[in-house]
């Protein structure tokens, strides 16, 4: 009777371990929450530079790209590049069409400047409430004036967080 | 050795194997009887042992203290206190209105449903309480509204609006289960069950991807999941 009676207890005592186990586990798991937003969360556009042949082309002179804002005032999006065969550039987040301003300044501080339009559509990119909000864009048409430059052209139109492949190649006249 | 002798140690090995012989049979006889007292005796617990209904308390109360949440509920075949085929019914809510640092909302609100089967893992089946291990298959179809405040582009300064209505997403996923239930009074029962789910197959829409879904909770949070049950025996 007596022993009957001690299992019981045991029976008991081990349900409300469980018991109670389980409900910090639970608790836990509802309490602790992570976040997982992408470590590369900005959208950029990738130009490659290529000769008239589709080879690799490096840039000699040095190039400035420049837009206008909403309040008309211009606004640097390249510094200074030289030496280069690619760069990335930012990209609106809702606007049907990008206007890029390209200067081309040389040696002899002689600036050659070329307008390159780009057409896109602009799509919302949600990753959680945590993250941050973000466009990808798939890109349309591009076209340019042609001082410095003699053609551009779209490789690859979907536009996301990954920049390390070229969305555009870009054709530079040769002043030998 | 003596002929006697022979004849004497002849004898006495006849009688061990007779008598060895004859241990054995007996044995075996009261073996065969025992196999069929056993095979005699039926079972006196029934197949079909009751339903219990029960209502998960966490996520009633999940989604009282925080913006997301389901009220659910299930219905449980009780199969002679081992099998336990199971229902589970419940509709999902999420309204997380403009968040403090990204300013996003997102609203859903869907009904979901799984199916699966505990088991009864304790030796002594039928007790009143009970420790559960089993599986579940989820499915569930939601729309999702997902917006943003206008905010300006930082580089060229327009305005920009963010927004989707009606954005229709669905998931497949399973379950596995393990759970406790004890017997408080009468025919009510507490019980607990710890879930670990995994995705099998889902349709995110055009915006990328979810975050609470009906049922299964917030996606890529963590793999793990609760319940607290009332349950009644009926």
């Amino acid at each position: 009777m007596n022993n009957s009676k001690g299992c019981a207890v045991v029976r008991k005592w081990w349900l409300t371990s469980l018991s109670a186990i389980i409900a910090c586990l639970s608790f836990g798991v509802s309490a602790c929450s992570s976040i997982d937003c992408p470590v590369q969360n900005t959208v950029y556009t990738g130009y490659a530079l290529y000769t008239q042949d589709e080879r690799v082309d490096t840039l000699r002179d040095t190039m400035y790209v420049f837009t206008r804002r909403a309040d008309g005032t211009d606004t640097l999006l390249f510094n200074a590049g030289i030496g280069l065969t690619t760069f990335q550039l930012q990209i609106s987040y809702s606007h049907p069409e990008d206007t890029l301003r390209f200067y081309f300044i040389n040696g002899d501080n002689y600036a050659v400047v070329d307008t390159v339009w780009v057409k896109k559509e602009d799509i919302p990119h949600f990753e959680s409430v945590d993250c941050s909000a973000s466009f990808f864009h798939r890109l349309t048409a591009v076209r340019s004036t042609h001082n410095a430059i003699d053609s551009i052209a779209i490789t690859k139109n979907f536009v996301d967080y990954d920049a390390s492949t070229s969305h555009f190649h870009l054709y530079l006249k040769r002043h030998d | 050795m003596t002929l006697r002798h022979l004849i004497s140690t002849c004898i006495s090995s006849v009688t061990i194997s007779l008598l060895l012989l004859l241990t054995a049979s007996s044995t075996t006889q009261a073996q065969g009887l025992k196999l069929k007292m056993f095979s005699l005796v039926p079972d006196s617990i029934p197949m079909m042992r009751g339903f219990q209904v029960s209502f998960d308390l966490f996520g009633f109360c999940q989604r009282q203290l925080s913006d997301y949440g389901q009220y659910e509920g299930a219905l449980r075949l009780n199969l002679h206190d081992q099998w336990f085929p199971i229902v589970e019914v419940g509709y999902g809510v999420a309204d997380h209105t403009n968040d403090e640092v990204t300013g996003l909302s997102y609203k859903t609100k869907a009904p979901y449903f799984r199916v699966g089967m505990d088991f009864n893992l304790l030796k002594k089946k039928h007790g009143p309480n009970r420790l559960y291990g089993g599986f579940r298959y989820a499915y569930t179809n939601y729309k999702v509204d997902l917006w943003r405040t206008n905010y300006p582009d930082p580089t060229w300064q327009w305005d920009t609006g963010f927004g989707v209505v009606g954005e229709q997403y669905s998931q497949h996923w399973l379950e596995g289960v393990l759970g406790i239930d004890a017997m408080i009074v009468g025919p009510l029962h507490l019980g607990w069950s710890v879930r670990y789910k995994r995705r099998i197959a889902h349709s995110d829409g055009v915006v990328g991807k979810t975050w609470y879904v009906p049922g299964f909770g917030i996606w890529g949070d963590t793999r793990l999941g609760g319940t607290f049950n009332v349950i009644i025996d009926i």
